[in-house]
């Protein structure tokens, strides 16, 4: 058998035809993705940059911190606790720095500590002292 | 005295010259041939000068029984002759073209790779006319393959649907890889304006070395998974390139791309040259497939050319359509072709860069297309 029958006969039409189909989509398939191969690359490379910047500057995010504003009715309270604060040093025991307070004669020394801790103006260090908070603005 | 004479005669009647007829001449001639086309003339060298000898080698006359010929049971021919016809060699010479191929300029401008599937065209279109000569579908596809302009492709499926045409289907391949310059410079030509040919490729961008590395991982899975017939070849393929690319294991992509593929172009040319003994080889068949493997090249270069203009009525920065020629996978000598058919209109225009891209992708491309052949023809 020759000729278009022979070509019929053993459906060399439809051989060729999906064959070549398969071959393009295989091409095509492989060309689009890495024309993106390399976006998707300078994706992770930008997020990798951004997380190295962020290990690099580890007070970033303290400085992004909003400022505290503390209530009305306990700056003046918070503007002493801070004064006696910078004489017990940069990390301090909370019943030292309670008995400053007391042995300055400060006004209600515990209630006034007690609201300073609520409002974050005091905070724990991590080791069991505590520090002023520098974001808090009275 | 007389048992003396018997002897001789007998000696007589056993060497070569007694039993050299003019289809072992012929063949000889051919071998030479090739051997003077590899030296002389410098086309393809590394394959022709091995595949010139095995010819003669293959050609020499031997006495049938004492395992000296190729086709012969338990010959040293036959056992090298193996690794052909169990598919062992292509897959081998696949890690050394990996090893070697930068693929940076394909993936600088992907577009490009389409060049080198509608290249592909060749195949399917001679696999429709071996059909219609009368070839069986099996060798029909493994004559097919030939447009794929890619020796150990066409070698790999042969050997998988045709054994018997292995030693035809290997020297068509490899005589027109070699005769890429003279067979596609006239098509070229024919089917491209002067102003066509005169157009400039924009520069490709940098490709990272992370691309380089991720290329061959992504490329084996998506094509693999697609026509996984094709394992064999591509899985070697960016394997090979995988160990050039990721520099760790260098010393494993110097081994691919030297010693391993200079031992398998030595073995595979001489027993493919071997395996056209001339009582095998000079058939009508062989004609056929020596005239379908032209029709195959120049139908593969013309689809190409066609392609590339196509793609020119979309495009926005035209590309030359010269570089649709290079989509067939003759790395790298078609890339070549289109650089001096370029230079040659205009000396300031280097496209040999920009052609290499359809040009691997061509290897890509027919590896797919061999895969899904053999696929089809062993349902």
């Amino acid at each position: 058998m020759t000729g278009l029958e022979a070509i019929e006969a053993h459906n060399g039409w439809s051989i060729a035809v999906v064959g070549i189909s398969i071959v393009f989509t295989g091409l095509v398939l492989l060309s689009a993705t890495i024309a993106q191969l390399h976006k998707i690359l300078a994706l992770f490379e930008k997020k990798d940059s951004f997380q190295e910047r962020l290990r690099q500057d580890p007070e970033r995010e303290k400085k992004e911190e909003p400022p505290i504003l503390l209530p009305a009715d306990i700056r003046e309270s918070a503007r002493h606790f801070r004064l006696l604060a910078t004489q017990t040093g940069d990390v301090f025991p909370l019943p030292k720095l309670l008995d400053y307070a007391v042995k300055r004669g400060l006004y209600r020394p515990h209630s006034a500590l007690n609201e300073l801790l609520r409002a974050k103006a005091i905070v724990p260090d991590g080791n069991g002292y505590y520090k002023w908070n520098k974001n808090v603005s009275c | 005295m007389e048992h003396l004479l018997h002897l001789l005669s007998q000696f007589i009647a056993n060497t070569g010259y007694y039993m050299l007829d003019y289809r072992y001449l012929t063949m000889l001639c051919v071998g030479c041939i090739f051997i003077y086309l590899g030296i002389a003339k410098k086309y393809e060298p590394l394959l022709l000068v091995p595949i010139g000898f095995g010819i003669l080698m293959g050609n020499i006359p031997v006495f049938q029984g004492l395992g000296l010929a190729i086709y012969e049971d338990n010959s040293v021919l036959h056992y090298l002759y193996m690794g052909v016809t169990l598919g062992i060699y292509p897959p081998l010479i696949f890690l050394g073209i990996g090893a070697m191929t930068d693929f940076s300029t394909m993936l600088a401008r992907p577009l490009l790779m389409l060049l080198g599937a509608a290249a592909q065209m060749g195949i399917f279109l001679t696999f429709l006319g071996a059909l219609a000569l009368g070839f069986d579908p099996k060798e029909a596809a493994s004559i097919g393959i030939i447009g794929g302009a890619d020796g150990p492709t066409a070698i790999f499926l042969t050997a998988q649907l045709a054994p018997a045409l292995i030693g035809p289907i290997a020297v068509a391949a490899y005589s027109y890889m070699a005769l890429v310059p003279v067979i596609q410079p006239p098509i070229m030509k024919l089917l491209t304006t002067k102003k066509e040919r005169l157009i400039r490729m924009e520069e490709p961008r940098e490709v990272s070395k992370k691309e380089k590395i991720l290329f061959p991982i992504v490329g084996f899975l998506l094509c693999c998974l697609l026509a996984p017939a094709a394992l064999p070849l591509l899985g070697m393929l960016f394997f090979g390139n995988l160990l050039k690319e990721c520099v760790v294991a260098e010393r494993l992509a110097v081994a691919a791309r030297n010693a391993v593929i200079d031992t398998v172009t030595i073995l595979l040319g001489i027993t493919v040259g071997a395996s056209t003994q001339a009582d095998v080889f000079l058939t009508k068949e062989s004609v056929g497939i020596f005239a379908l493997g032209a029709v195959a090249f120049a139908v593969a270069t013309a689809s190409g050319l066609i392609f590339a203009k196509i793609m020119n009525l979309f495009l926005k920065n035209k590309i030359n359509p010269l570089l649709g020629a290079a989509g067939v996978s003759a790395v790298p000598d078609s890339a070549r072709v289109v650089q001096h058919v370029g230079h040659e209109e205009d000396p300031t225009n280097f496209l040999l860069m920009h052609a290499m891209a359809p040009n691997v992708s061509g290897v890509i491309g027919s590896a797919i297309g061999a895969g899904v052949l053999w696929s089809f023809m062993m349902r």
